[in-house]
């Protein structure tokens, strides 16, 4: 199937044809503002227009797109390769020098930081544990890309919950190690912020 | 009241170590411990102490498990019932942008070794 990250970047490509020149600004956003930004502004569009006049300026808007990619060559078409190039030598540059700032901070680190950072680094839970997991639950096989995927979450599911433990053990004035305490008052405090999942609570509205 | 019973399950499991093969816990109780180890490393890394308490090990494998469960759950419930898939699970954690990123770049780096490696065994092969 397509690679996640390139399904994102064709969805900017995929609006803008038959658009006008607001979807330009959504192009420059962020890209997982993208696709949010491009439904948003195409539903105001239909309300700015109003009732009366609703298909014939959008028709009139696509024929004159139509018309000026085929008579300009140098306008829409152009403008459109030419951007998404752009922004990835700006993304390249911005990893290039978060790539040279990170390793100025970790040739500056202590052993003990070395430690733990090597440690943060490697620890990974168990493929073979997380598929067996996982497909006791299905009762199916799943892909390799499942297992990376699941065990990439799970991991930053944990390292949430020992921020915000260690968070909790400094403000109750306690050193770590983490105690029990501190980590059931973290999921206490994600569960608020709805960071932890929980299908088990159904939410009746009307009695 | 759910979380009442959460807590609840974390007591058992705490004060009944008899190791006793009971019937199968709600929280994973009885059973043995999957991830005691690569834990420990990671919630070192994390910023706990170096030998973090067995307890707090406990019950953060216990969230690790039934988070893997619960996302497990909905990925079964949406796109193709009954099977996992990545699409699903990247679905799910779009909100969240801390998953979301690290999946993605997960996922990217994977098919760049992928594709380093069968380069690699081309070469190797040809030459």
């Amino acid at each position: 199937m397509a690679d996640p990250a390139r399904i994102k970047r064709e969805i900017p490509k995929a609006t803008s044809p038959g658009a006008d020149d607001d979807d330009d600004d959504d192009d420059q956003t962020g890209l997982e503002d993208d696709g949010e930004g491009a439904s948003t502004s195409g539903s105001g569009r239909n309300e700015t227009k109003g009732s009366d006049g609703q298909s014939k300026p959008k028709e009139e808007a696509k024929d004159e797109s139509a018309a000026g990619e085929d008579d300009e060559e140098g306008g829409d078409p152009k403008r459109l390769k030419v951007e998404p190039e752009k922004k990835k030598e700006k993304r390249q540059k911005v990893d290039e020098d978060e790539i040279q700032k990170m390793q100025v901070l970790v040739s500056s680190f202590s052993e003990e930081q070395l430690n733990r950072y090597e440690m943060y680094r490697r620890s990974a839970f168990p493929k073979a544990a997380i598929k067996r997991l996982i497909q006791s639950i299905t009762g199916s096989s799943v892909s390799q890309n499942v297992v990376i995927a699941m065990s990439g979450i799970s991991k930053v599911f944990a390292g949430e919950i020992v921020e915000e433990a260690l968070d909790v053990c400094d403000k109750w004035g306690e050193t770590p190690p983490l105690q029990p305490k501190h980590m059931r008052e973290a999921v206490r405090r994600l569960k608020t912020r709805e960071q932890i999942p929980n299908t088990k609570h159904k939410n009746i509205l009307f009695h | 009241m759910a979380e009442d019973e959460d807590e609840a399950g974390f007591f058992d499991d705490e004060g009944a170590d008899d190791g006793g093969l009971d019937g199968a816990g709600g929280q994973g109780g009885k059973r043995k411990r999957l991830f005691s180890k690569e834990l420990r490393c990671m919630m070192y890394g994390f910023g706990d102490d170096q030998n973090p308490y067995t307890e707090s090990v406990d019950i953060l494998e216990d969230l690790v498990i039934e988070f893997v469960t619960e996302m497990t759950h909905k990925a079964m419930s949406i796109g193709r019932q009954g099977r996992v898939q990545v699409e699903d699970i990247v679905f799910l954690i779009r909100k969240d942008p801390r998953k979301f990123a690290r999946v993605k770049d997960l996922l990217t780096m994977n098919e760049e070794l992928k594709r380093a490696r069968k380069a690699f065994d081309e070469a190797t092969y040809g030459s």
